[in-house]
């Protein structure tokens, strides 16, 4: 078995509207995959179906290779979860939060709380009632929380919410840490790309209640092409420049004023000192990646 | 079982349930010094004709407190899960959704139960003393009418712990405190109230009865928590 989740064509209606409809995921065992769309795109139904917490309306999941039923709870003692807002018995302190958990998940291992503190770095905070938290500290004690029962496999919607830049880097090391020791499978959702393709093996794309595609990172990266553009006054006189001087066809305007080249062969050096003995004015020029942006809303675009 | 009933009971801080129990003591007593004291000498028309008055009396006011209470208790551990939506983490547990209800109603129905029983034979005891002291009335106490008085109190708690459930359908329509402690305040003024020593409560059957209606209501609003979407 090396896919740890699939569903086949899940769907979930909330009277007419379509929340979710035929999506068929596979996540692998071992691998971190980033669940990728705007808000209400269907991203935290589906992981509350995945928790059983809500029921498909429609089509099937299977979790660890077993077949998911309305009643099965076996299943839930190897998973850690956060979704959507961190929820918390607000008078108890992240201690007792954590112990609580522990004994409803039906594992006994006190070391593991202070451990998954320590990992989130929530320290010095154990007698506090969580009520005094802030968003932050909620946000790193539902993670400590899904993972102090050392799950198999960990379902975070959103989990950098609310993180300072040093919460959301130390976010991610942990997740590459828990993929790579203790060898978790982590689906994590995200309405922000650049969080995502930092961390992810594996991105699903979804919008409007449709897994649009499932493509791997090693993919995306290949397939994300360089070109050199050009920003300039004169777009005319430089694109005459291009084809008749330089023998360049494969370029692009986009707007009045910048011009694309995606003939990578010829070297930035030899682009702009052909330009400039034209007389063309150039006020920049610069080698750059299709960034993953364009790459991802050109998926969603297409998929609508 | 035993356990999740101890972990329900770890979360809602369980002294907390003693003391307003206690709290609850003191003040029906307190109720019922006054009632005795100020009202029991009065000769032509006297506030309890004896002791099965009396008992009768304390049993009431026992219900009526704890059933309210009971409200109180099912806001605090099941309308609230639900409205602050802790109930979405309970429900992800590897544990069956009905157990967890179950444990949560069988705290609800035995505290009012034990209390119904205990408060009675407190607050009863109290007052049979101070009468023995001050003897506003002299019937003397016989075994026949305790014995009668502890059947009645048994059949009364039991009836007023199933009948403590019937808030909750109620509350649990939209989830809501309010409307769960009202429902039950609006059950003890119909079944509770005293009109000239005659309280509606009084006929057995009736709390019996209410008390088999809100089992039966419990179980059909919680039958299908399997299939329930939450959060």
């Amino acid at each position: 078995m090396t896919e740890i989740i699939r569903t086949n064509l899940l769907t979930k209606n909330y009277g007419a509207a379509e929340v979710v409809s035929g999506v068929n995921m596979k996540v692998r065992r071992g691998e971190i995959y980033g669940f990728l769309g705007p808000n209400g795109a269907g991203k935290s139904t589906i992981m509350k179906m995945l928790l059983g917490l809500v029921q498909p309306t429609g089509g099937e999941i299977e979790l660890f290779g077993d077949k998911l039923l309305p009643a099965s709870t076996e299943h839930l003692k190897r998973i850690g979860h956060l979704i959507e807002t961190p929820i918390f018995y607000e008078k108890l302190s992240a201690k007792q939060n954590l112990e609580l958990h522990g004994e409803y998940m039906g594992y006994y291992n006190k070391q593991a709380v202070e451990e998954a503190l320590e990992l989130v770095q929530l320290i010095g905070v154990h007698s506090k009632p969580v009520k005094q938290f802030s968003l932050g500290m909620k946000q790193r004690l539902g993670i400590a929380r899904a993972i102090s029962t050392r799950p198999d496999l960990l379902l975070l919607d959103e989990p950098i919410n609310g993180l300072d830049p040093e919460g959301i880097q130390l976010m991610r090391n942990l997740f590459r840490r828990l993929r790579d020791e203790w060898g978790v499978t982590l689906l994590i959702s995200s309405h922000l790309l650049s969080e995502i393709e930092q961390v992810a093996d594996t991105i699903g794309v979804i919008n409007g209640g449709r897994l649009i595609r499932e493509v791997s990172m090693d993919t995306v990266h290949a397939s994300t092409n360089e070109y050199i553009e050009i920003v300039t006054s004169n777009v005319t006189n430089a694109a005459y420049v291009l084809t008749d001087k330089l023998g360049i066809q494969n370029f692009k305007y986009l707007g009045d004023r910048i011009i694309r080249v995606y003939d990578t062969d010829i070297s930035q050096e030899k682009l702009s000192k052909g330009l400039v003995l034209n007389d063309v004015p150039i006020e920049a020029i610069n080698r750059r990646h299709h960034t993953l942006e364009e790459y991802f809303l050109g998926i969603i675009r297409g998929g609508e | 079982m035993f356990h999740l009933i101890k972990l329900e009971l770890k979360k809602g801080s369980f002294t907390g349930y003693i003391w307003g129990s206690l709290i609850a003591y003191l003040t029906i007593a307190g109720l019922m010094m006054i009632v005795y004291f100020v009202e029991g000498n009065n000769i032509e028309e006297p506030v309890f004709q004896g002791y099965t008055d009396m008992l009768h009396m304390i049993d009431l006011l026992v219900r009526a407190t704890f059933i309210v209470y009971a409200s109180v208790m099912i806001s605090k551990l099941i309308i609230n899960e639900f409205k602050d939506k802790t109930i979405s983490l309970l429900f992800a547990y590897p544990v069956s959704r009905k157990k967890i209800i179950f444990a949560k109603l069988s705290i609800v129905f035995f505290w009012t139960f034990a209390n119904v029983l205990l408060a009675n034979l407190v607050v009863g005891a109290l007052l049979i003393s101070i009468n023995a002291g001050v003897g506003y009335f002299t019937e003397p106490l016989t075994i026949h009418t305790l014995v009668q008085h502890a059947i009645y109190v048994l059949m009364q708690a039991i009836g007023a712990a199933g009948m403590s459930l019937l808030p909750l359908a109620i509350g649990m329509r939209n989830k809501s405190v309010p409307s769960t402690i009202v429902s039950s305040i609006v059950i003890v003024v119909l079944v509770c109230s005293n009109n000239l020593g005659f309280s509606i409560s009084s006929i057995i059957a009736i709390p019996l009865s209410l008390a088999v209606i809100g089992i039966l209501i419990t179980y059909m609003s919680f039958r299908n928590i399997d299939r329930m979407d939450v959060g």
